[in-house]
């Protein structure tokens, strides 16, 4: 007599396979220690950021092919704000791309939870040999790389000084400047602006802006152990001072600010040559010039003479990791190292993703770098820092949702800013307990 | 859900087939197992996909609900800690405020635009197939990305209904950017998508013999007391049928909120949808065993909605066959 399966063995059939087929996901890792492979490969490259960055990729994609006709590589790029849900979409479903261009807030969370390869494990195609050890210690956790950095950056405050030429307004003096003669020069700005122009473009976004305003201070955001340590005071101060900001006039209406801070680079009151002044990563002068077609300058940041030691630090722009699950870990290997050593990429990339952190090619394209490039890198090593904040921890990696909530209550005063520090420390630890 | 008083859910307008029709029976028992044999194969791939795509995942769901699964590691089975949590968890109890004000305020604006419109092109319109597929249109369109993105754009800050309201000298405000108007331009959004319903409503209209309302004319009712004593009793089952799909519908929107404040659900959680804190939740916090959960808590507050509207249909649908 044939089997036929009774209806109860069915169901637990369907209930059973999708159960195996997600431990079949577990247990298939990339194949980390293979060899390139002879048959023609596609990998998958993903990476956020501006216009100017995406052409620039490009090529360097074209040289890559061009030098290994067998790899194919596929770009999939995205402006920061779709960027990591869609990574994170991908990675749960099991389809991450093989080289992920990866950020700080993001690096423990991914490589806590085994979603990131050990670089170390692909020594044969990768080369490090060019990065100096603190560099290198940025994308390591728990002594293991799981991702090399890109570049290196610093906040700093842009300005545009065709619009300041324009309204007839003398620079301020970078080395002595205040936050209260942002504001007043902000005020000033918006005044004789006629109503299209600000003086200031409000933040309050990022975890830069955060980060800066905590260790003038003299606090930090994260204490070693990875938990939240800024003193709700100092928090409190803030966002008094961003509130201020806006009421005075010197920045934009509130629903302006929001409107901008959630469309990309290319829409900033910077790029639209709609604000005078505003905070972002001194490498970001390039793709913003290309935007606004302006004369933009960097500035140190306001406070700076006034704190004790400089809050200004390196950040890492970004880091490069290879998926633990890629299938072709040998390939992706070959084409990070392409993108992180290579003369020819950097010539291409020049200082769009950081000053480069490998120093042979730092030193090599110093005498290339021309405009902003050059502007950025002078400014670089112009600029006072101290040691970076820790990595931020696994589960903080939304602090700058939570972040923007809370400045949308500030700024909307739906709450006060004592409120919305105890709040937002209260939130982002909860997090960060949760990951653990 | 037995007995003759208990209300129907059905599309409106369909004839039924007796069963006990002479035409319906086949003639021998061979020739209907046969039949049987060749639905069950043609039913075979539908049936492949339902159990793979539909009721594995959500047994997947109920099973993850008790877990801690943060998408890339095995999930950490955790009890009934993923329920607990609800209770103080502020940002779900928005959630559910924005959710509850979203469905509540936009699904009877939507059915009452609807049948409104279906009233007027019951009369007799010329061009009633034009006007019909015009306004049935939104409704395709209203839940999908290019719409959502248009709508920002119209209330954005410098968006048309702002330089509308500029040439008559009325100040506007960024209608999407401010926590106060947000929530209010998404309902717009779905009451503007009301040509599903209104469809239905015109076919219902259709259905209502005319000798009723000869009836009543001749007897001098005027046009409002027709369409109290009349319209609305026939109707009855058709506006249940829609306002029980239409407020489903309303609860599971996630779409136009997701694109109109960029994932975020802001300004300050202003329009933040129960989907669309799920969503954060499981993919911006990796905390998939809570989103699963929450995936069931909301499955529960719809059967609920669903279930009071049963209920309370017996005490105002009308079935006259």
């Amino acid at each position: 007599m044939p089997y036929r399966p009774t209806r109860r063995e069915l169901l637990a059939l369907a209930l059973a396979l999708p159960t195996v087929a997600a431990l079949d996901a577990c247990g298939t890792g990339g194949d980390s220690g293979s060899e390139l492979s002879k048959d023609p490969v596609t990998l998958r490259f993903t990476w956020w950021g501006s216009d100017a960055r995406h052409q620039r990729t490009q090529k360097v994609i074209e040289a890559f092919q061009k030098a290994h006709s067998t790899i194919t590589v596929k770009g999939e790029f995205k402006e920061w704000n779709g960027y990591w849900d869609s990574l994170a979409t991908t990675v749960a479903a099991n389809d991450a791309p093989d080289i992920i261009q990866m950020d700080e807030l993001y690096l423990a969370s991914y490589a806590q939870r085994g979603a990131l390869l050990d670089l170390g494990t692909t020594g044969k195609y990768l080369k490090t040999a060019d990065f100096d050890a603190n560099a290198l210690a940025t994308g390591a956790i728990d002594g293991k790389q799981y991702a090399l950095p890109v570049g290196l950056g610093t906040y700093s405050m842009v300005v545009n000084t065709d619009l300041l030429t324009q309204l007839n307004i003398p620079m301020p003096d970078d080395a002595t400047w205040t936050w209260e003669d942002l504001k007043t020069i902000g005020k000033q700005i918006s005044q004789t602006g006629g109503g299209k122009i600000t003086g200031v473009q409000s933040w309050g976004f990022d975890a830069g802006g955060v980060n800066i305003w905590a260790r003038q201070a003299g606090a930090s955001l994260y204490d070693d152990k990875g938990n939240v340590a800024i003193p709700p005071q100092v928090l409190a101060d803030y966002w008094r001072y961003l509130l201020d900001l806006a009421k005075s006039g010197a920045a934009p209406q509130p629903s302006v600010t929001i409107e901008r801070a959630g469309a990309g680079l290319d829409q900033s009151g910077t790029a639209t040559n709609t604000s005078v002044f505003g905070t972002w990563w001194n490498t970001q002068i390039t793709s913003l010039t290309k935007a606004s077609g302006k004369s933009l300058k960097l500035l140190r940041l306001p406070g700076e003479a006034k704190s004790a030691a400089p809050a200004a630090y390196y950040k890492p722009s970004m880091f490069w990791s290879i998926s633990s699950r890629s299938k072709h870990a040998a390939e992706a290997a070959l084409f990070v190292d392409f993108l992180a050593n290579s003369q020819e990429a950097a010539d291409i990339l020049l200082t769009d993703r950081g000053v480069p952190a490998n120093t042979t090619i730092r030193t090599s394209i110093k005498s290339k770098l021309t405009g902003t490039d050059k502007a950025a890198a002078d400014f670089l090593d112009a600029v006072k820092v101290s040691k970076p904040p820790r990595v931020t921890p696994n589960g903080a990696s939304t602090i700058e949702a939570i972040l923007k909530r809370h400045t949308e209550e500030v700024l909307f005063e739906r709450a006060t800013p004592q409120q919305a520090a105890d709040k937002f420390i209260a939130e982002l630890q909860a997090e960060i307990k949760a990951a653990s | 859900m037995s007995g003759l008083n208990t209300p129907r859910l059905r599309a409106p307008a369909r004839p039924r087939r007796n069963r006990d029709d002479k035409s319906f029976r086949t003639p021998a028992r061979s020739r209907r197992n046969r039949d049987n044999k060749a639905a069950a194969l043609f039913l075979l791939p539908w049936f492949a996909g339902l159990v793979l795509i539909t009721l594995g995942p959500i047994a997947a769901s109920l099973a993850l609900g008790f877990t801690d699964y943060n998408l890339i590691q095995p999930a950490k089975f955790s009890g009934l800690h993923n329920f607990s949590r609800m209770l103080s968890d502020e940002r779900l109890h928005q959630a559910l405020g924005v959710t509850f004000t979203y469905v509540l305020v936009s699904v009877p604006l939507q059915l009452g635009c609807a049948l409104g419109l279906a009233l007027l092109l019951d009369r007799g319109l010329r061009g009633l197939a034009f006007y019909r597929s015009a306004f049935y249109l939104p409704s395709l369109l209203g839940s999908s990305v290019a719409i959502a993105v248009l709508w920002r754009q119209i209330f954005g800050a410098e968006g048309m209904v702002n330089q509308v309201l500029d040439l008559v000298g009325v100040q506007g405000r960024g209608w999407i950017s401010d926590p106060s108007t947000a929530l209010s331009t998404l309902i717009v959004l779905n009451v503007w998508t009301f040509g599903a319903p209104m469809v239905i409503f015109l076919a219902g209209l259709r259905q209502i013999p005319v000798m009723y309302y000869e009836a009543a004319s001749v007897d001098g009712a005027t046009r409002w007391m027709q369409f109290r004593k009349i319209t609305l009793p026939l109707l009855s089952p058709i506006v249940f049928f829609n306002l029980v799909l239409q407020i489903i519908h309303a609860f599971q929107s996630f779409t136009q909120a997701f694109v109109v404040s960029g994932g975020s659900g802001g300004p300050s959680d202003s329009t933040l949808f129960f989907t669309l804190y799920l969503y954060q939740r499981g993919f911006n916090n990796f905390d998939m065993g809570y989103a699963s959960a929450l995936a069931w808590l909301l499955l529960i507050i719809i059967a609920g909605f669903s279930g009071i509207n049963f209920w309370a249909a017996k005490y105002w649908v009308f079935y006259h066959d």
